[in-house]
């Protein structure tokens, strides 16, 4: 390739400045990060302190979540891994149907929430029995959580697994390999950076999750309903410090994640 | 060692075929070449033996697919020891199999940063980690350079008779198959004929096989006279006669299919065309190949002939023309119809 056809490329990828897509651009990075440096101004940082039970809170938020993260792992790994491996008829009508729990908002899985496992349906009956409420207790807490955020891991974690190309798994089992040596070796290491976008995004879910948790499960308060309640007691200034420590648990993780798998040109 | 495979889906397939030393089995694109290696290897569901019923990861093979499938995550060494078992001694087997390709220079790079020929060598060590019982290589010469392939496939073959495991080669390519120690070409689903690539190449069995083999010249004629060493056949339907070798399975006024290879046709350097099978044609078409030309011609019967350039010095062809070309006796292949 002659130099100047080299410049010629070069060039073209990179296109000249201009200064009105620029400034458009620029406008609406200031839109959408405008109410963030408010919060900045907002604080009253001579007077920063916790409102009673908001550390309780942030405990209930990290542990809860904490938990509802491990078991949307656990549980949604081999659903999204089978979704993405297995095809046969009518697939579609499975796919749609895992997009439901997706698609329906908050405020209206938990109204099905606490019909389907409230205490005066068949089945929260079933699990009170058992010794099991489902209504405002911890259990409910993390169901709601679980509720809230495995659609989303599901779907992230069955596209990184339909990412990895099949020969490899099929490599891999000529080569003296079980299935399950298979997924382990070489199914997950080329699925990381995808599972990790699951896992970060199911995280921000569980955490976040306030629709469904209002309606199941007000009580044990994590930082969500405990943010809405301050808001009601006390004003818009007395929940400052507590969304602060929401931002600051809720979102390194994810934005950690989401920066290295961007950077990482991987291998 | 013998093998035999039955499969109905994807495609319908019925094999039954010898494999010693490099064997390659030539067929076209389509014909499920890769179908037969999965089956073999167990991936998709087949009768046959040997290796049948058992799991994938259960036979004793090696499988290199086209492109080589090395695992993207893993270094060279890794991707060479991924089948042996945790232990000690395991980098040092894997560097052992690199060194015997020619490749512990490169053992700390990842795929991506290898060639077409070191990923092919990468993916050999790793599937002779495994020490396999029988090799099965899907289009071996399909991801090299032409510059580099004649080069990559010697030494492939001589890696592969130096470490004494069979080898089942598919491929679409006749070169690989004439490079072979045994071959076998399949047709419609089924083996069309095996032997060792001399024989199988200067008497193809079918016209199919011949195609495939590349042959480019069928003409439909009968025997007409057997007498001592040599057979004549004539054109059915048109003017022309052709002196052949003897073979024993004619007999005079059968139906028969002749082959010529285009290569084989040359100019007649005789004064009046009085060599054995020379016939005069009119050139009706030209078209150069790379240094040769091929030219279609017509007359009595219709042939294509490739000329080397040696032969096109001196010689002013152009289409209308006419031509005395000959064929030697033992070039022309007789095929019962």
């Amino acid at each position: 390739m002659s130099d100047a056809a080299a410049i010629a490329i070069t060039a073209s990828r990179q296109p000249p400045t201009r200064w009105p897509t620029t400034l458009t651009a620029a406008a609406v990075l200031v839109f959408l990060l405008a109410p963030f440096a408010a919060l900045v101004f907002a604080t009253d940082w001579h007077d920063f302190q916790f409102a009673p039970g908001d550390l309780d809170a942030i405990r209930v938020s990290l542990f809860y979540s904490g938990l509802a993260l491990m078991l949307v792992v656990l549980a949604g790994t081999p659903l999204a891994w089978w979704l993405a491996h297995y095809h046969y008829r009518g697939k579609w009508l499975v796919d749609a149907l895992l997009l439901l729990p997706l698609l329906t908002p908050p405020l209206a899985m938990g109204i099905l929430l606490s019909s389907f496992y409230g205490p005066y349906s068949p089945v929260g009956g079933l699990f009170s029995q058992a010794g099991l409420y489902l209504t405002n207790t911890a259990p409910a807490f993390v169901l709601a959580q679980i509720y809230g955020a495995m659609p989303y891991y599901v779907l992230a974690a069955r596209a990184a697994f339909e990412g990895v190309p099949e020969e490899l798994e099929q490599i891999s089992r000529t080569l003296g390999r079980n299935r399950w040596q298979t997924f382990w070796r070489v199914t997950l290491p080329l699925a990381r950076l995808g599972l990790t976008a699951g896992v970060a995004l199911a995280w921000v879910r569980a955490m976040g999750e306030f629709g469904i948790v209002l309606i199941v499960a007000y009580f044990p308060q994590g930082i969500p309903v405990k943010l809405w309640v301050n808001l009601e007691d006390m004003g818009l200034s007395a929940v400052y410090p507590l969304l602060w420590v929401f931002f600051l648990v809720a979102v390194p993780l994810p934005l950690w994640l989401g920066l290295r798998s961007r950077r990482q040109g991987m291998f | 060692m013998e093998i035999r495979y039955q499969l109905e889906k994807p495609v319908t397939l019925d094999i039954q075929m010898e494999v010693r030393d490099f064997t390659v089995l030539l067929g076209l694109s389509g014909e499920g070449k890769t179908m037969l290696l999965k089956a073999i290897a167990g991936l998709i569901p087949a009768r046959g033996h040997p290796f049948g019923g058992l799991a994938a990861e259960r036979r004793p093979i090696g499988y290199l697919p086209q492109g080589y499938a090395l695992f993207p995550h893993l270094r060279a060494w890794e991707n060479v020891a991924f089948p042996l078992p945790r232990g000690a001694g395991r980098r040092a087997q894997a560097m052992d199999l690199l060194a015997r390709v020619g490749l512990v220079d490169l053992a700390e790079r990842y795929p991506a940063a290898l060639s077409g020929g070191q990923r092919q060598r990468v993916a050999l060590a790793r599937a002779l980690a495994r020490r396999p019982e029988l090799l099965l290589l899907d289009e071996p010469t399909s991801a090299l350079d032409m510059a580099t392939r004649d080069e990559i496939l010697d030494e492939l073959i001589r890696e592969v008779h130096d470490f004494g495991v069979p080898v089942l080669a598919v491929s679409h390519d006749p070169h690989l198959a004439m490079l072979a120690d045994h071959m076998a070409v399949l047709l419609d689903g089924r083996i069309a004929q095996e032997g060792p690539p001399r024989a199988v190449f200067a008497r193809p069995a079918t016209m199919g096989v011949a195609r495939l083999l590349g042959f480019r010249n069928f003409l439909a004629g009968r025997i007409e006279e057997i007498a001592g060493a040599e057979m004549v056949v004539a054109g059915a339907g048109a003017d022309w006669r052709l002196r052949t070798g003897l073979q024993h399975d004619m007999r005079p006024g059968m139906a028969v299919t002749v082959a010529i290879r285009s290569e084989d046709i040359v100019p007649d350097q005789t004064p009046d065309g009085s060599a054995p099978n020379a016939l005069k044609l009119q050139v009706v078409g030209l078209r150069e190949e790379g240094v040769a030309l091929r030219v279609r011609m017509e007359g009595a019967l219709s042939l294509d002939m490739l000329l080397p350039r040696l032969q096109c010095e001196g010689r002013s062809l152009a289409p209308g023309t006419d031509m005395w070309v000959q064929v030697a006796p033992e070039h022309v292949h007789v095929m019962a119809r």
